[in-house]
Formats: structure tokens, C-alpha cells, sequence
């Protein structure tokens, strides 16, 4: 007893869910959102390779300096900070998005994004310093695990001002559309969740080797 | 100057030795016949609109098939000349292969079977099937769906590159351990080809991971729990979920390796403080739960096939699932078992080897209720059920070999033997394989709308499961007679040349056995008449894919069907049908940005490979824009009105073969066998030579 | 949840966020605590900070339609520990049994070890000082007891026409000296020892324990 070519049509349906397009599009965007975060947990884990090499190399200094030697503890804080206020500000301008209010999203965005580039800054003088010094990525095992988890974060970050600025001068264009809102939730997450990673770094880096 | 243009590329690279002259001029010349053909029959818009394009999860599932089914050759053919290697080169005999080449084949042969082959049967088998088991339409994300699959495709061609420019491949092993994949003893480019064919594909295969346990988990039919899915659709989602959790773990692996040979970091190095034992620990983190990735969906294959034909539900539906999660879950907990004598101590090898041997209980729990639900039932035994039974015999013999190895004592003696080939292959090629040509036996009518031969496909079987008893039985014994892997010369004092060339043969009866594959397809669609299924449920199946027609429409179910049960589709044919009812479906629009960034991904690859630093860099800045301008792009669904649904529904019944009476399913006396169909092939093509038709084509 | 709960969240979490910043930071610059205390200690304000962002930025579990979410967190969580902690207890199981070349040179200085693979290293290398010779003769080691000095070397011969395998400490109970185990020697072969440790040092023969021998050095 098959349905299907030349016997009776259609599908034994019980009842016929009829889906409005506000229902469709708040369930894309709560498929959308739930994905996302799936892919965050993806990205967690590739964290979690990198900082267990550091934890296993991070003593190998081949007779070199240690983070002990290397390290300044108040750029690393300053970095803490700056990142910090940035996820703060950026929640912010998370609830003026919801509320429709997009002078008040360019705002707190906008900072969000200086505060960012700031963080960026640091870390990016901080290694161009290293290697002024003759310290690279291709001296021992211990910098080479430094800059490699230190440095993806930072390339995470990056991609998250790209994002940023793409979307934002979009939020300029077109205003603010159920669709932009939808990725500045997305790019908070991934804001939020970059800032959750740094507290491990700052932590198991930069506190870890004065202990 | 010619280093910035063309980085390391150079003369030396064009291909010079037998194997990659031979290799180049061969796929040269199959994609030469194959554009010819699809330039004669003036198909290339059809081919880029229909199905590369195509986000459809059915066509991207059917594409993988063939891919794959080509891979499967590929590899087929590596193994067949490791055999002939082993059979011939004792004493005084070099074989016919040089020592480093050996070692490239079995790499590659590795790579290719799980990567390439394995992997993509079962992602082709999750694409076309969990949607219409769950009653969904489509994919959570098409997009990310297609990016998958060209992804795959970009891991394909970069593991063939070095055919045609490099000429050698990895010589480390399918998983190129350090300090062997190390840019001080693998200085040539086979390792960075090995690295990038696996990086590409990885992506795309984390990404339609996500992909599926977003499906899953988020678009399910109303009324489907999670404890009344399929036991396919729990096997893809215990799979996909693990495959989240670790090809992370592979990405990051990888590109420390990529560094240390591009950039010259020392992280897996011998010198600078690296730590090559730490490549090892990390590789075998994702590698242990890749094997259970692959074989977690071929139980939930085997679950559907012995309820369907033993008639019954499953045995204990509950205890199947968690037998599916336990192993899922148990997985991330055993992967020091691959390197139990590289000196952890006996404290920790006690405890991954006794997580190795409570991880037996959850998968034979699943074996029992199995055969408990073969316990009176009426059971028909259709190919499908002839490769479970195959599956159970040679599934149980490579488990017990595995418990067998996981004791760390005997692990001293067996680790990399041959006794080591042999359990992973029975369990690769009994449970992964034997669950993927079940499925696509049993699912054949499905996507195809045409049962197949089942003649010939006993033929197959048969032929399968002689020649793998004969290829890997004696490998079992080699190894305790103390038979190392990888061998490509011994000495005949040991003894070994005997059982070498019984599984050569072996072998040789394996691939005949899948050049009657290929014929079972061949007679099916010669056959297409009598094989045709009318009803779209031609084994009186239990779930709702059996409800669609076969093949299903691109949008899967004209309205979401309401679920209450498990074996959704068995309660629902005991009720009266309803009037076929009609509503507007929202189908996500063609697109080409999975093409063009997997495209540019290759490039990438590429161009680290050869260390040509203009072109990833372009590559690279090429993929964010593809990639920002698909993700601001609003405009990729278009809506089929109701009216244009009931159309193409009433289209397609009026163009519908009748439906045959019931006996002819059963009645296969005039079933075409594989001597009738050799006699219909000759003289098909002796009549093509006499009658000179080859001169219209 | 209203506009003005989600921004007190936002406001709590920042600052609960600050204050378990500064509090590691002063541990560690003070150092106030040490070692695998203050360790500890830093780690518990990381993983807490991270539950306070976890739940006031990103509201998890707060609302109940972010039950997967939560869920799948808690999953990644889990696997992150099994990556780290677990490479990094089989790593140092592996480090101890199984050292890379240079941890392997740091041991032997810090241990005094005199030569590895032939390779002269650590204290003492090549040997300096007296030469005593150590004859196997007749089943008996003469002599018997050496007094000798640190970096000196002794030479254990073997005179006779039988193997013997030369262990270190008593029968049964066999120890090491300087890195070294013992060896089987040959007739004829010899076994070169540089005096890096001091103390009393049995040896034995282990084929024929008839044979024992110590020697003493001194500084």
C-alpha cells in the first residue's frame, strides 16, 4: 500500500501546517542563530588544540627567554580591558539594534569597533616588538605556540571588525532591516565569544608565566 | 623573479616517471571523453544548472555518489597493486614498485578510502535520506550544503594533483606522522598535497556537519520527538555531532603541520623544543572518532534494513539508540590505543585500554538487538539483508581482533602487524562499506525510482565476502606470525609469500565482485521496465521517505506530514488517505558560490603548496569576498505557489508507469543474470561495430 | 526580558567581569600566593569569568528557548578538557619515559650524568683525574673496595674466560649509577666509569653473585 506514481496522490497528512512568512522567517532566523553557535563551538575547539600545545610547549624555550622574561603585564592587562569594555559596549549596541534605534547602534558600535582596533593595536606592536628582538615564530616551540594561539585570536578578531565594518556601513545604506539585525546577533556572539576565549589567554599566557 | 611568479614549480614537476605519465594521460583522458560527450549531447547549461548549481540536497547526495563510487576505483586500484607488490617481491625480486613509491600507494590508498570514499558515501547517504525521513524539505543551510560538496571536491583533486604536477604524493602513512611529515625528511611536496587535500575537504566536511545536526536537531515534522526518529536519522545525528567535536581538532592539527613545514615553526620538530609525540596524540584525538563517524550511520543503515525485512520493529528501539550514543560519546575517550607503545607508562595505557574494551559493550549491545529483532520475524532475504549478515559475521571477527588489540600487553606484540590490517579493514569494509552498499540497495528505488538486479547483486555479494574472507583471513594470521604492515620486500625464510598471494587473489575476487556491482546497475537500467517501482514503497517500509514517490520531488512532500509514531509511514498506512492537499513552498534558489569558493580554496591550497605567495594571497582575499557577498545577499529563495505544485504533481502521476500486479516483485526466475547480461553488452556492441553507428556519435 | 533587565545584566556582568580581572592580575604582580596555589587559583577566576560572560553577555540559561545551546556548550566544554588535560597528563607520562633530545640534555646536567650514547655530556666530561683498574679475575673482583675521587674513572675488567654481567647494588635489588645500568661483559671487554656521584656503590655480578664489589667516592 505505497502512495506515489499512478496510485492515489499525495501524502497521508493528518493536518496541514500552514506556516505564515513572520513564522518562516523568525524560524530561519532561529535556525540560523542556533547553526552559528554550533560553528562558535566548532572554533572553541580549535582554540582548545592550540592552547593544549601551549600548555605542553609553552616550557621549550630551547635556551631562549621564557614569557617570564618576555611578557609586560600591564600591556596584557591594558589588552584585557580594552576587549572587555568592547564586548560591553557591544551588548549595548545589541539592544539598541533590537530596538530599532540605529543612531544608538552606530554609536555603541562604533566604539565597539575603536575599542577593537585598540586591542589590535597592542597586539600588534607587542609582536612586531618580539621580533625586533629576534624572538619569531621560528625560534623554539614555546613562541612558536605564543604567536600561533595569540596571533589566531588576533586574526579572529580581525575578521570580526571586517565584519563589522561591512555591516555597519550596510546599516548606514539600507537602515536597520530584520535581516542586518539578524548578523549584528550573529556578530555579537562571535564578539562575546572571542572575549570569552581571551580571558583563558590572558590567563593561561600572560599570568601563567609569572607564576 | 620566476620564484615570486611560480613559487618552487618548475620543469622537474611536469610529470617524468611511469606511474604519473600514466596517471595524468588517464584522467586527461576520461574528463576528455566526458567533455565530448556532454558537448555532443549539448548538456553543459543542463549540467550547470541542474545539478552543479543545484542545492538540492538530492542531486548534491547523488553527486557524492559518484564521486565517490569513482574514489572507490581509485583506491580499489592502489590496493590491488599493493597486493601484487607483496605477492611477488620476496628474496631476490625487487617487485615491480620502487620502496618509496610503495609507501606513496598505501598512503594514498589510506587518504582516499576514508576521506574521499567512506566519508562521502555516507555524507551522500545523510544528504538524500535524513530530510525525508524527518519530513523536511530541504537542508537547514542549501548553501552551506553545496559549499560542502565542492569543498570535497577541491580535497579531491588535490589528492590527484601530483599526477600531473609534482609527481610524488606523502610517503609517511595515511595519517603522516612526525618527524617523518617533517620538512627534514619529507622535504618534497607529497606532504603539503596531503595536508591541503585534507585541509579543504575537513572544511567542508565540518561545515555540512554542522549543517546536518542543524537539520536534525531544528526541522524536524510536527510531532517527531527526537525519541520517534529513525534509527537512521539517530545514527547521522550521533555521527554528525561527533564530527563537530572533532574535525576541529583535525583543522588546527593540520595547519600546526603546515607550519611547521612552510613557516619553519617548531612545534612537531625534533629540535627547538618541538614535540613530535604530541602530532601523535593530537591526530589520534580526531582519528579514533573519525572511524566511529563513518560506521555510527551504516548501524543506523542496518537498523532500518533488518526491521524492514524481519517485519518487525526494532527489537528495543531505546536500547538501539543508546547504544548509538554510548559509542558516539565513549569514542573521545580511547584514542591511545593507536599508540600504546610509544611509552605513556602502563598507568595511563591501562586506563585507554580498558576504555577501549567498555566501548565493545554499547556496540554489541547493538549487534543483540539486532538479531533479536530477526527473532521471529518473517524475514525476506533481499541483498540488503545478505550484506547485514555479512556485515554481522565480519563486524564481530574485526571487534574482537580490536579487543584483542586494545589489551596494552598484546598491543606490544600486534601493534603494526598485519593482524592490525586486517581488524580495521573487517570493520571499515564490513561495517562501513557492507552499510553503504546495503543502503544504496535498499534506497536504490528511492533515488532512482528502479529496485536493482537482485541477481547480480547476490552475485556481488558473495563475491565481496569470498574474496574479503580470503584477502584478510589470512592477513589475521600473517600478523601473528609476526608480519609487519607496510611491507614491501621480505625474506621467503619467513615463510609469508604463500598467504601473500592467497590475498591477492582475494583480492582479485573482490574486484570482480564490484565490477558486478557496476553490472547490477547496468542490468537495472536495461531492466528498467520490469524493476520500476510504482508506489514508492516497494519493501513496504516503515518510514517516511516511504511515503514520497520514487524518485522523490525536488521539494520532498507537497505539505509537512504530522507525525505521532515511531515508524511514522507504518502507522500512517493504516489509515484511510486523505485528499491530496497543496501549499506554497518556499525553495531555495541555484547557486554558484559553493563552486567558486571551493574553487579559490584549491587555488589557495595550491599556491602553498608551491609556496606561490601572490596566488593564496588572492585566493584567500577572493574567498571573504565570495563569502560577504553570499552572506548580504537576501535574495536566495523563490516561492512554488500551490497552484504550480498541484501542476507538476498531477504532471508527474499522468506520466507514471501503472503499477504492476503483485507477483511480478516476487517472481525472479526470469531475473537477469550476469551471463544474459554480457550477452546483451556483446551484442549491443558488435552490432554498434557491424552497423557503423559508432559514426553518429 | 525587558530592554532594562538586559541592560542591568550587561552592566553586572562588566563589572563582576573587571573585578575578576583585577583580582588574578594583583595575585600574580604581588605574588602574593605562589605557585601551584596562585595556578589554581587564576584558573578558578578564569573559568568564572567565563561563566559570568557565559550568562549575562550571552544570557545562557537564562532563557529557555537557548536550552540547546546551553547544552551543547557544556558538550564542547567537556571536550576542550579531554583535549587539554588529557594531552597534557599523557605528554608528561610520555616526556618521562620517552624525552626529546633536549629535554633529554637538560636532565642529564641537572642529573650529572657523564655521557649518553657515547657522547660526552653533562659534569665531568671526558673524564679527569685517576684511572683504577677493576680486574675480574678467578670468579673474584680485585680488588674488592675502591676508594676514589669525584671525576675520576674506574675500569671494570673482565679477565676471566666466562661472560659476566656487571649490575650495580646487590642481587635483587639492582640500582643505577650515574644514569648507567649495568652491562654484560665479554671476556676480555672492559666497562669505563666516570665517578659523577658520590657515595658508596655496590656491584655485583648478576650470573655469578659470588662476585660483589663497591667502591667509594669521595669529593
Amino acid at each position: 500500500m505505497g502512495l506515489g506514481r499512478g496510485t492515489a496522490p499525495g501524502v497521508a497528512q493528518v493536518v496541514a501546517e500552514h506556516k505564515t512568512p513572520i513564522d518562516h522567517e523568525a524560524e530561519a532566523s532561529d535556525r540560523v542563530l542556533f547553526g552559528f553557535w554550533v560553528y562558535l563551538m566548532t572554533d572553541l575547539l580549535m582554540f582548545s588544540v592550540l592552547f593544549a600545545v601551549y600548555a605542553v610547549l609553552h616550557g621549550n624555550t630551547a635556551g631562549g627567554p621564557s614569557g617570564r622574561e618576555l611578557f609586560s603585564q600591564p600591556i596584557a592587562l591594558t589588552e584585557t580591558l580594552l576587549l572587555l569594555t568592547s564586548s560591553f559596549t557591544c551588548g549595548i549596541g545589541m539592544i539598541a539594534a533590537r530596538l530599532g534605534n540605529k543612531k544608538q547602534v552606530l554609536a555603541w558600535f562604533g566604539v565597539t569597533f575603536a575599542l577593537g582596533l585598540a586591542f589590535l593595536g597592542f597586539e600588534i606592536k607587542e609582536f612586531i616588538q618580539f621580533f625586533q628582538e629576534g624572538h619569531t615564530l621560528r625560534s623554539n616551540a614555546f613562541l612558536s605556540s605564543f604567536f600561533t594561539l595569540v596571533g589566531t585570536h588576533g586574526l579572529h578578531i580581525t575578521s570580526g571588525l571586517l565584519w563589522m565594518g561591512i555591516t555597519l556601513g550596510y546599516v548606514v545604506k539600507r537602515g536597520l532591516n530584520n535581516h542586518l539585525v539578524r548578523k549584528l546577533t550573529l556578530l555579537s556572539l562571535f564578539w562575546h565569544f572571542l572575549d570569552i576565549v581571551w580571558i583563558f589567554i590572558f590567563t593561561i599566557v600572560y599570568l601563567m608565566a609569572f607564576v | 623573479m620566476k620564484e615570486i611568479l611560480i613559487g618552487k614549480l618548475n620543469m622537474h614537476a611536469l610529470p617524468h616517471e611511469w606511474f604519473t605519465i600514466g596517471g595524468t594521460a588517464a584522467f586527461g583522458a576520461l574528463a576528455l571523453v566526458a567533455i565530448i560527450i556532454i558537448t555532443r549531447m549539448k548538456r553543459w547549461k543542463w549540467l550547470w544548472n541542474e545539478w552543479l548549481t543545484s542545492v538540492d540536497p538530492k542531486k548534491i547526495g547523488i553527486m557524492y555518489f559518484l564521486v565517490a563510487g569513482f574514489m572507490l576505483l581509485r583506491g580499489g586500484l592502489d590496493a590491488i597493486m599493493i597486493w601484487l607488490q607483496q605477492a611477488l617481491s620476496v628474496d631476490g625480486s625487487q617487485g615491480y614498485l620502487s620502496a618509496d613509491h610503495f609507501q606513496q600507494i598505501f598512503t594514498a590508498h589510506g587518504n582516499i578510502m576514508v576521506f574521499f570514499v567512506a566519508m562521502a558515501f555516507i555524507f551522500g547517504l545523510i544528504n538524500y535520506i535524513v530530510p525525508l525521513q524527518i519530513g523536511a524539505r530541504d537542508l537547514a543551510s542549501p548553501f552551506l550544503n553545496t559549499l560542502g560538496f565542492w569543498l570535497y571536491i577541491g580535497g579531491v583533486i588535490m589528492v590527484n594533483m601530483f599526477f600531473a604536477l609534482g609527481g610524488e604524493y606523502a610517503a609517511t602513512g595515511w595519517l603522516a606522522i612526525a618527524p617523518l611529515s617533517g620538512k627534514e625528511f619529507s622535504p618534497g611536496v607529497g606532504v603539503d598535497y596531503w595536508i591541503w587535500s585534507l585541509q579543504i575537504s575537513g572544511v567542508g566536511t565540518t561545515l555540512a556537519a554542522i549543517n546536518f545536526v542543524m537539520t536534525i536537531l531544528k526541522m524536524r515534522a510536527p510531532g517527531m520527538t527526537i525519541w520517534k526518529m529513525p534509527l537512521f536519522t539517530w545514527g547521522s545525528l550521533c555521527s554528525m555531532l561527533m564530527a563537530v567535536s572533532v574535525f576541529p581538532l583535525l583543522t588546527a592539527t593540520l595547519f600546526l603541520m603546515f607550519f611547521d613545514r612552510y613557516i619553519g615553526t617548531h612545534f612537531f620538530t625534533m629540535s627547538g623544543g618541538g614535540d613530535p609525540m604530541m602530532y601523535t596524540n593530537l591526530i589520534w584525538m580526531w582519528g579514533h572518532p573519525e572511524v566511529y563517524i563513518l560506521v555510527i550511520p551504516a548501524f543506523g543503515v542496518f537498523g532500518e534494513i533488518v526491521s524492514t525485512f524481519s517485519r518487525k520493529p526494532i527489537a528495543s528501539y531505546t536500547t538501539n539508540v543508546l547504544g548509538m550514543i554510548g559509542v558516539a560519546v565513549m569514542s573521545l575517550s580511547v584514542w591511545l590505543h593507536h599508540f600504546f607503545t610509544m611509552g605513556a607508562g602502563a598507568d595511563v595505557n591501562a586506563f585507554f585500554g580498558l576504555m577501549t574494551m567498555i566501548i565493545a559493550i554499547p556496540t554489541s549491545v547493538l549487534v543483540f538487538t539486532w538479531i533479536a529483532t530477526m527473532y521471529k520475524g518473517r524475514i525476506k532475504f533481499t541483498v540488503p539483508m545478505l550484506w547485514f549478515l555479512g556485515f554481522i559475521a565480519l563486524f564481530t571477527i574485526g571487534g574482537i581482533a580490536g579487543i584483542m588489540l586494545g589489551v596494552p600487553p598484546a598491543d606490544f606484540q600486534l601493534h603494526n602487524s598485519l593482524f592490525l590490517v586486517a581488524h580495521f579493514h573487517s570493520n571499515v569494509i564490513g561495517g562501513v562499506l557492507f552499510g553503504i552498499f546495503a543502503g544504496i540497495t535498499f534506497w536504490f528505488p528511492k533515488i532512482a525510482g528502479i529496485k536493482l538486479n537482485e541477481r547480480i547483486g547476490r552475485n556481488a555479494f558473495w563475491c565481496w565476502i569470498t574474496g574479503f574472507c580470503l584477502a584478510f583471513i589470512p592477513m589475521y594470521v600473517l600478523g601473528l606470525m609476526g608480519a609487519t604492515r607496510r611491507l614491501d620486500h621480505y625474506s621467503s625464510s619467513t615463510g609469508w609469500q604463500p598467504f601473500y598471494i592467497l590475498m591477492l587473489i582475494g583480492g582479485i575476487i573482490i574486484m570482480i565482485g564490484v565490477a558486478l556491482q557496476l553490472a547490477q546497475i547496468l542490468a537495472s537500467i536495461i531492466e528498467r521496465k520490469r524493476l520500476v517501482d510504482t508506489t514508492g514503497d516497494p519493501w513496504n517500509g516503515r518510514s517516511l521517505e516511504w511515503s514520497t514517490p520514487s524518485p522523490a520531488p525536488s521539494y520532498n512532500f507537497t505539505v509537512i506530514p504530522t507525525v505521532t509514531t515511531r515508524d511514522a509511514f507504518w502507522e500512517m498506512k493504516k489509515q484511510a488517505l486523505p485528499k491530496p492537499q497543496y501549499e506554497d513552498i518556499r525553495i531555495p534558489k541555484n547557486t554558484a558560490s559553493g563552486i567558486y569558493i571551493s574553487l579559490f580554496a584549491f587555488l589557495a591550497g595550491f599556491g602553498f603548496v608551491w609556496e606561490i605567495v601572490w596566488l593564496w594571497v588572492v585566493s584567500l582575499i577572493a574567498i571573504i569576498v565570495c563569502i560577504v557577498l553570499r552572506t548580504f545577499n537576501d535574495d536566495t529563495e523563490y516561492t512554488l505557489t500551490a497552484a504550480e505544485v498541484q501542476k507538476l504533481e498531477e504532471a508527474r502521476q499522468a506520466k507514471a508507469p501503472k503499477p504492476q500486479p503483485a507477483s511480478a516483485d516476487d517472481a525472479d526466475e526470469d531475473e537477469m543474470g550476469i551471463w544474459d547480461l554480457i550477452k546483451i553488452v556483446v551484442a549491443w556492441a558488435w552490432g554498434v561495430v557491424r552497423r557503423r553507428e559508432w559514426r553518429k556519435w | 526580558m525587558s530592554k532594562d533587565s538586559h541592560i542591568k545584566a550587561y552592566i553586572i556582568g562588566f563589572i563582576l567581569s573587571l573585578v575578576f580581572t583585577a583580582i588574578p592580575y594583583y595575585l600574580v604582580v604581588t605574588q602574593a600566593i605562589k605557585g601551584n596555589v596562585l595556578l589554581g587559583a587564576i584558573l578558578g577566576f578564569a573559568m568564572a569569568q567565563m561563566l559570568i560572560q557565559i550568562i549575562f553577555f550571552l544570557h545562557l540559561g537564562r532563557n529557555p528557548k537557548l536550552y540547546w545551546q546551553l547544552g551543547f556548550f557544556v558538550a564542547t566544554f567537556g571536550a576542550v578538557l579531554v583535549v587539554v588535560a588529557g594531552s597534557l597528563v599523557i605528554i608528561s607520562h610520555l616526556h618521562h619515559n620517552m624525552m626529546p633530545q633536549d629535554l633529554t640534555d637538560k636532565i642529564a646536567g641537572e642529573e650529572a650524568v657523564h655521557e649518553i650514547h657515547g657522547e660526552a655530556v653533562g659534569t665531568c666530561p671526558g673524564g679527569t683525574g685517576k684511572v683504577y683498574m677493576i680486574n675480574l679475575k678467578n670468579d673474584a673482583a680485585s680488588p674488592r673496595h675502591t676508594d676514589a675521587k669525584l671525576c675520576d674513572t674506574i675500569i671494570i675488567y673482565n679477565a676471566d674466560s666466562e661472560a659476566r654481567d656487571i649490575e650495580f647494588g646487590v642481587h635483587e635489588k639492582h640500582e643505577t649509577y650515574a644514569g648507567e645500568s649495568g652491562t654484560t661483559l665479554r671476556p676480555g671487554r672492559n666497562m669505563v666509569l666516570t665517578l659523577t656521584e658520590l657515595g658508596t656503590h655496590k656491584f655485583h655480578d648478576h650470573l655469578l653473585d659470588d662476585i660483589t664489589g663497591d667502591f667509594t667516592v669521595t669529593p
